[in-house]
């Protein structure tokens, strides 16, 4: 979003200095209609755009200019000296309030609405005023009327009328009455057609053509009228609600007719009251608005959710995650015996189950921009106790993530916001000498790629000296001289424990303890964590997360007796091989569609001992960024949702496993983690290599 | 499969707005700026679009126009072809109808609605 509001941005500046190119020319010639036409067409794209971008003052403002215009286009009026001269002052204002929509400058505020005045003059002096002028955003109440009376045939395109009704419910404040064909509720109906109607009262503050919007795609074959009882909102007149029967299937649809009877019937007063509350809203300020507007939306949310503590949240999943394994049990146990009744049951358990894990662990997704607030006040104070001045700026707040995973990124996000105020970033007097916009800025943002949830922390400071890193890992004796070494895996040593690039060691970073514990933290999630940096220019650190640490998609694998389970989103392909191709082969690469790829057999990593090994083996492919490893098992049985359960502390400082899960026969199968697996093979070509 | 959309807008941040949404949702996005430019990137395109989007005010060639030209082509006879509008517009509207448009937007809409009425066109 950042990046289109700078599109944005950039565009209108082009649009500004279009428009004024072609005024300064029609100054000389007023009659030129293509130039006209130019200033019209830019000021109408600059409307659209501006709307888009939420800047609803700016579109206004533009509205009332374009209005001019259409009607020198029309030649309803002359372009006269006056109306350039307004555009021109209209211009330069523009350029100044498309920066920040809001107009926080009271002088600007003012100017704005005299210039307004003055464009609402120029119209009214030329036309008299006009019907499609704009004065600010004014809002008032209609209440419509719609009959909606779909075609018989409207299920079979496809569409669903009820999503229609949805969408107009979502106007604003409505009544709905349905009306079944009489007689047709029988046997003989055919369920394939639509004998159903809506009226629908409707209150809402748009005019007519939102609601024709929505029934774009069915008008040409629906009846659809819609008309305008009352420009108050009706609904809220007691003296008519009242008089509406109750809107179940038994009552009868009110007509067109009764209601317009009844609206005539309403004293005056009722209307008065309306009105004045409605004029009493308008006068109260933009700030107030907000607030009320807020007020209002935390009330919705008090009635719309629960709060719940998180160790329900966590024994609910607990639970669920029991029943998926039982449930397994079941379906396993039901396929055995042949007992259709039973494997209907099991089937419906599964489904059940099934919705039920899916509901539990949407439950225990949380926004991220809870934690992202946090980082807002740290990076304010450090930035002073710096004496750096830094803009801090998030993104994808709305991202949902698993408590449990935003809980343990705390930590280490922190580490790495300090290390970039700390590191990356200059002081503002190298900033300024370096020709840097004063103002660092760090980014902090989030989105989702794939079945992974990326974190990115960007900052526009001094960026990572790769030559630096790597003279320092030689005199620390963690790679030797003649290591070879790409940029990447020399931005990943400062990952390894003791490693720190400080001049000095400051209150907030560089004590050499931190960067390997951010990794470990990030592993621990089943998360990978990538650095890109250019000198002079910045760094960027990518986090790389799973939705969910509870519920992992894999694919079950076998060898010999033992069961595996490698998660779906690190595996690349499958691949079907003679075991004997292996068998003969000293440098463990194998060949995979022309690619030498190194590979791990399984078989004996975990020393299974076995004379006769069948004569085929799967080969999954495993991949990360950077690395390719096959990995060679027996036989594939097929995709798994694992529940993910931790492994005692025994397995605590293994590099294969990142945890276990239960299969349906009760048996236990380990979940291989696929980053582990790759960084430990890679380590080891290197040693041999 | 991914379908494809072509959206023309002389309108850079709406291009790029609309053409953002619609690729993060998964289509492929063609992009037009103006009604020439897209009959041309129409024409040189190997596949097929599922849907074409159109702004109506546009210098070279405006959206009507566009529509006219596409109608011609008896790949195109009946692809969806939206356009986007200001509420100013309501004889635009009908003008774009005749032409062979199936539906319009009005501007300002929202990602939400956008991707919702895509999705129902496009089926």
């Amino acid at each position: 979003m950042e990046n289109l509001h700078s599109v944005y941005l950039e565009e209108a500046e082009d649009l500004f200095s279009r428009i004024e190119e072609s005024l300064l020319l029609l100054e000389k010639s007023p009659d030129d209609a293509s130039l006209i036409a130019e200033v019209f067409r830019s000021m109408h794209t600059l409307k659209g755009s501006s709307s888009m971008y939420g800047s609803n003052k700016v579109a206004d403002f533009v509205h009332n200019l374009e209005t001019i215009y259409d009607r020198v286009r029309g030649h309803e009026i002359d372009l006269t000296q006056d109306i350039i001269e307004a555009t021109f002052k209209s211009l330069d204002h523009l350029k100044k309030i498309v920066q920040s929509p809001d107009i926080p400058d009271p002088i600007d505020a003012k100017y704005h609405e005299k210039l307004t005045a003055d464009i609402l003059g120029l119209l009214d002096e030329y036309s008299g005023g006009g019907s499609s002028i704009k004065q600010g955003s004014v809002s008032t109440k209609n209440t419509f009327f719609v009959s909606f009376v779909p075609d018989k045939n409207i299920f079979k395109n496809g569409t669903n009328p009820l999503l229609l009704i949805d969408e107009l419910r979502d106007l604003g404040p409505s009544r709905v009455y349905t009306t079944i064909k009489k007689g047709l509720v029988s046997k003989k109906a055919d369920p394939k057609e639509c004998h159903t109607s809506w009226d629908i009262i409707l209150v809402t503050e748009e005019d007519e053509n939102p609601i024709q919007d929505v029934f774009i795609f069915v008008e040409d074959t629906s009846d659809i009228s819609i008309e305008k009882i009352a420009d108050v909102d009706l609904l809220s007149v007691s003296q008519f609600a009242s008089k509406l029967p109750s809107s179940d299937l038994s009552s009868k649809s009110p007509t067109i007719k009764q209601i317009k009877k009844w609206v005539s019937e309403i004293p005056q007063e009722a209307f008065e009251n309306i009105a004045e509350e409605a004029t009493e809203v308008e006068e109260v300020t933009e700030d107030e608005k907000g607030e009320k507007l807020q007020r209002s939306h935390t009330q919705d949310e008090a009635i719309t959710s629960i709060r719940v503590s998180s160790d329900k949240l966590d024994e609910l999943m607990n639970q669920v995650s029991e029943l998926v394994t039982t449930q397994a049990g079941l379906s396993l146990y039901a396929e055995n015996n042949f007992d259709p009744v039973l494997n209907v049951i099991a089937d419906n358990v599964e489904k059940l189950s099934r919705q039920l894990r899916d509901i539990a662990f949407e439950m225990t997704l949380i926004q991220i921009s809870n934690l992202f607030r946090r980082f807002n006040r740290v990076t304010r104070d450090i930035s002073t106790q710096l004496g750096k001045s830094v803009k801090f700026i998030t993104e994808g707040g709305e991202t949902e993530l698993d408590k449990k995973i935003i809980d343990s990124l705390a930590d280490p996000l922190m580490h790495l916001i300090r290390n970039s105020l700390d590191h990356g970033i200059e002081s503002t007097e190298e900033r300024i000498k370096l020709g840097k916009p004063e103002k660092g800025t760090i980014k902090l943002s989030s989105y989702y790629s794939g079945a992974k949830v990326y974190i990115q922390i960007e900052d526009d400071g001094r960026g990572i000296d790769a030559q630096k890193i790597r003279e320092k890992a030689i005199s620390n004796r963690l790679i030797s001289k003649d290591d070879d070494l790409t940029e990447k895996e020399i931005y990943d040593l400062i990952f390894m424990p003791g490693f720190s690039m400080a001049k000095t060691v400051t209150d907030i970073s560089g004590r050499g303890v931190g960067m390997d514990v951010v990794k470990k933290n990030i592993l621990d999630i089943r998360g990978d964590i990538t650095v890109e940096s250019k000198i002079g220019k910045g760094t960027k650190i990518i986090l790389g997360l799973p939705l969910t640490l509870s519920v992992i998609d894999g694919l079950l694998v076998k060898v010999e007796a033992t069961s595996f389970v490698v998660p779906l989103v690190d595996i690349k392909k499958c691949f079907e091989i003679k075991r004997e191709e292996l068998s003969n082969d000293f440098n463990e690469l194998i060949t995979l569609e022309e690619e030498k790829i190194p590979y791990l057999d399984l078989r004996k990593e975990f020393l299974i001992k076995d004379e006769n090994p069948p004569e085929k083996a799967s080969i999954i492919l495993l991949e990360n960024e950077e690395n390719k490893i096959a990995v060679c098992v027996d036989a594939i049985v097929g995709e798994y949702q694992a529940v993910l359960k931790p492994v005692g502390k025994y397995y605590r400082n293994q590099e294969f496993v990142s945890g276990a899960t239960i299969l349906g026969d009760g048996s236990i199968a380990l979940v291989l983690d696929a980053y582990k697996i790759i960084a430990r093979k890679i380590v080891k070509q290197k040693k041999s290599a | 499969m991914k379908k494809n959309i072509l959206i023309v807008d002389d309108s850079e941040s709406i291009r790029e707005l609309v053409g953002n949404s619609l690729e993060n949702a998964g289509y492929h996005v063609l992009k037009g700026i103006n009604g020439k430019d897209g009959i041309e990137v129409l024409k040189s395109f190997d596949d097929t679009v599922s849907l074409i989007i159109t702004d109506l005010f546009m210098p070279e060639m405006d959206g009507i126009d566009l529509i006219k030209e596409v109608r011609k082509d008896s790949t195109y006879k009946f692809v969806p072809i939206l356009m986007l509008t200001t509420e100013s517009q309501a004889e635009k509207k009908l003008e774009g109808k005749k032409a062979g448009a199936t539906g319009w937007m009005v501007k300002p809409f929202e990602e939400g609605k956008l991707l919702r009425i895509v999705k129902k066109v496009i089926r």
